[in-house]
């Protein structure tokens, strides 16, 4: 498991210094924050000063290089809008953002599973068709206007909830009711589906003939068995919200990584953008490695070492030289218990 | 063996849920430091103020108070200038400065306001003046209101005595005052190397608290050197979309929304005013078409402004024929409008071809995404109309940093056809020297080209003082519709702010930059 896991870091890093190295470059193609932050009249020589003062007047290697050290001085740069530093910006940003993208993913995935496993249970059923009409919806409808239609309904008609912001409990209910809807969706259809082919597996049929209950035939047998799938589009959809949901932060004032970024971008605050970047490239990439891992242990048949070593090993009993690995007989026996239980449990 | 596997799949899903419930519960259903609670849709608003802005401040630096967005908070509410401009009447009045004169209009002398306290309690004298000035014009700090008001010339400063500053300028300027109206007064041991993101001033409120990314808290200053105001605390918070802005008033979460329009379904909450903006299509002489003044002037009457500002802009903003609105030094009430003849229009293209112009080269038309309400219809409207009097338009809709680019010189070489750029001018100083030095001399930074003889009248205007300078002005702007037509004028707009049925305030034209909280009343 852990050259497995050292594997993936290493294939994962190297898209981390190649989106900085984009970012950085990219950000510099896009014109002179200059004029953004100068008045329109203002003259050459403050044209230059202010080149001179935020480090614009280098080259661009010499401006990637001292980014780099910066990198590992942990310094990140002074935004050019603020004054603030970058670092402190991206950092008090992030964690509203993780704390939306967590509530509404816990609350997509259960009720997802939910709905899924019920709609599973008579495919084709009045249910199944009504949550299938349910789950495509939700899954289709844009989140700008869902949310604009959720202030409308909610906080000017009915008056429960607060238009927008982040005071009080009561303001995180349309922000959370928006953003669910999508993973939501998506998630049952995906449930749906696995639960449906894991019911018509035969250990689900031994099951029930040893006169297990429904609960338990569900719950235990087959929702386990889908759960692989699930993990997997449940973790892209977890990406996606992690790196800012830029649309509700932005309509419901909430002080995400997401519209920091959009805000940074429209006025190229490049030190912001960049660490704004790198936090949730980073994010992402120990989000995946977690993805990973988990459907490594879910589903044991993806899970390489297993197999190499299997292979191995076989290759070993055949050859003259002894794969030395004292874990091997024991990983692989593991790993076998694992196949066998999802098989026959 | 088989407990074990059982173990180890459970694992991720309980490590899953685990850091998703861990964070959530982490949070404690609170985003980062928000502290207060939702008062459910009071519209009462008891002795706070409650005003919802279009973007949180990049900072409240006085020294960039020039900036809509930093001026919006600070101007006369948490710092003040020596010097006031009254927006309604254009007269310049006293603030910290009781009275300014000048034997010469190079060296003005300025006598301070006595018994004024800055919010930390220290005592306002003639040094924090000269060390406002000095800190925002002379200083390497690169304050955004030196480049706009002031640009590279230093002024000479001096003390006097405790309450008297002596300013003198590079040369003769009569509109010193005026620039000097533009600087927010700020203590003299303010930093001169670094700019400071929340400034002590002293102004009728004081700065409590800046949650970045939530709101802006301050309170009415105990010792404030005028009358208190009414509301004893004041927040601002700030969101992007219009329409949720709106929605805070109708819903009482919000007392003032600034940058709305009637789109955002404000209702009767909303409160229009003249803004000092002016939407104009610059045109650029260097190529063809444009190179020809009869197709310039073919521009001008292939547009029907009145149908514009009618369907468009629900008939508050009212036709332009200048780049500057009524109430702005120089804005000559008798010039008219290009009036709207497409016939005319035709007529002239169908000239410049017979005289060998190149009339089917293509312009390309310059606009900035969601710069005003309705800038896309506008845009479109405008395309069609040229089109119809047989030019060939591209509408290129870019998003502001692309924009500047042919906003501001040096403007791009590489264009193949001509370039026409929408522009939405705001001159919020009140004199019109400050359009015209930028946009209508040969070199102006905002300038397409000038001819010798229009930069002389400008020379001469910039020079004038009084009735003279009215005159002179007036004259530029006549020159320009006459002889130079670098300029289509559209429309002098309106802004609109929506006001709760618990607060009274009466905007004005410069309530976009300067809103202050003082003047704000509980409703009777």
């Amino acid at each position: 498991m852990l050259t497995y896991l050292r594997k993936r870091i290493i294939a994962s890093a190297l898209p981390l210094v190649v989106v900085i190295i984009g970012v950085f470059a990219l950000a510099r193609m896009t014109g002179n924050p200059a004029a953004l932050y100068l008045p329109l009249n203002a003259t050459d020589t403050m044209r230059e000063e202010f080149a001179a003062r935020n480090g614009l007047d280098q080259p661009i290697l010499v401006q990637m290089a001292q980014y780099f050290g910066g990198i590992f001085r942990l310094d990140f740069g002074t935004s050019m809008r603020t004054g603030e530093d970058a670092a402190t910006m991206a950092l008090r940003a992030f964690p509203a953002t993780l704390q939306l993208a967590a509530t509404t993913m816990i609350i997509a995935i259960l009720l997802a599973v939910v709905v899924g496993s019920v709609a599973a249970m008579k495919p084709n059923g009045i249910w199944d068709r009504c949550s299938s009409f349910i789950s495509m919806t939700a899954a289709s409808i844009p989140d700008f206007w869902l949310a604009i239609v959720g202030i409308w309904v909610f906080a000017i008609t009915l008056g429960w909830v607060p238009t927008s912001g982040v005071v009080g409990a009561a303001a995180w209910f349309l922000p959370v009711a928006t953003l669910v809807m999508r993973p939501f969706g998506t998630l049952v259809q995906v449930i749906r589906g696995a639960m449906v082919s894991a019911l018509s597996e035969p250990y689900i049929k031994l099951a029930r003939s040893k006169g297990a209950t429904e609960y338990r035939v569900i719950g235990q047998h087959a929702l386990r068995n889908a759960a692989a799938p699930g993990l997997t589009v449940a973790g892209d959809l977890t990406v996606g919200l992690v790196n800012g949901a830029v649309v509700v932060e932005t309509i419901f004032g909430w002080p995400g990584i997401g519209k920091l970024m959009i805000d940074s971008i429209m006025q190229r605050d490049f030190a912001v953008l960049q660490a704004c970047v790198l936090l949730t490239a980073v994010a992402i990439f120990i989000l995946n490695i977690l993805i990973d891992l988990g459907y490594a242990l879910l589903d044991p048949r993806v899970r390489p070492s297993a197999g190499a070593r299997k292979r191995r090993k076989a290759r070993a009993a055949q050859g003259p030289t002894q794969g030395s690995d004292p874990r091997t007989p024991q990983l692989v026996g593991a790993s076998m218990a694992t196949t066998e239980s999802i098989r026959g449990n | 063996m088989h407990n074990r596997t059982t173990r180890s799949r459970r694992l991720p899903l309980a490590l899953a849920a685990s850091a998703l419930l861990g964070t959530t519960a982490l949070s404690g259903c609170s985003v980062a430091n928000s502290q207060e609670s939702f008062s459910g849709g009071s519209s009462a608003a008891s002795d706070t103020l409650r005003v919802v802005l279009q973007q949180e401040p990049p900072t409240l630096e006085a020294c960039e108070s020039n900036l809509t967005s930093t001026g919006v908070v600070i101007r006369s509410t948490i710092t003040e200038p020596l010097i006031e401009r009254n927006p309604t009447s254009g007269e310049l009045e006293p603030k910290l400065a009781t009275e300014w004169s000048s034997k010469d209009d190079q060296t003005w002398t300025l006598k301070l306001r006595e018994g004024v306290k800055f919010h930390d309690g220290s005592d306002f004298t003639a040094a924090d003046a000269v060390a406002t000035i000095d800190r925002a014009v002379n200083s390497k700090l690169g304050c955004n209101v030196e480049g706009y008001v002031f640009g590279d010339d230093d002024l000479k400063l001096k003390e006097v005595d405790d309450y008297t500053v002596e300013v003198t300028a590079a040369k003769k300027d009569p509109i010193l005052p005026l620039r000097l109206s533009f600087l927010e007064v700020v203590p003299e041991e303010t930093s001169t190397t670094e700019k400071v993101r929340e400034p002590i001033g002293t102004g009728p409120y004081q700065l409590d608290e800046w949650q970045a990314g939530q709101s802006i808290n301050a309170s009415a200053f105990a010792d404030y050197w005028g009358d208190a105001p009414e509301f004893k605390k004041a927040t601002y918070q700030w969101r992007s979309e219009g329409s949720v802005r709106a929605a805070m008033i109708t819903s009482g979460e919000a007392d003032i929304a600034t940058g709305l329009s009637p789109e955002d379904n404000i209702g009767d909450f909303g409160v229009s005013y003249p803004n000092n903006e002016t939407v104009a299509l610059r045109m650029h002489a260097d190529t063809a078409p444009f190179d020809d003044i009869r197709i310039r002037r073919a521009v001008n009457y292939a547009i029907d402004k009145e149908s514009i500002v009618a369907s468009l802009y629900g008939g508050r903003d009212t036709v332009a024929a200048q780049l500057v609105p009524a109430g702005v030094v120089g804005h000559s009430d008798d010039l008219p409008a290009w009036e709207y003849d497409p016939q005319k229009a035709k007529d002239l293209v169908a000239e410049a071809k017979a005289a060998g112009t190149d009339v089917s080269a293509p312009i390309n038309f310059v606009v900035r995404t969601a710069q005003f309400p309705k800038i896309q219809e506008l845009a479109q409207v405008i395309q069609e109309q040229l089109t119809q009097a047989g030019l060939t338009v591209n509408l290129k809709m870019l998003e502001t940093s692309q924009h500047l680019t042919y906003q501001v010189r040096p403007f791009p070489t590489n264009e193949d056809g001509a370039i026409m750029l929408m522009t939405q001018h705001g001159n919020q100083a009140g004199d019109a020297a400050f359009t015209v030095d930028q946009y209508m001399t040969s070199k102006g930074a905002q300038s397409a080209f000038g001819t010798p003889e229009l930069d002389k009248l400008i020379e001469e205007a910039d020079a004038a003082t009084g009735d003279d300078r009215q005159a002179a002005f007036e004259k530029v702007f006549k020159y320009q519709n006459d002889e130079v037509v670098q300029f289509a004028h559209i429309a002098h707009q309106t802004g609109m702010l929506g006001i709760s049925k618990a607060v009274s305030y009466e905007p004005n034209s410069s309530s976009g930059d300067e809103l202050r909280l003082a003047d704000v009343t509980v409703a009777k």
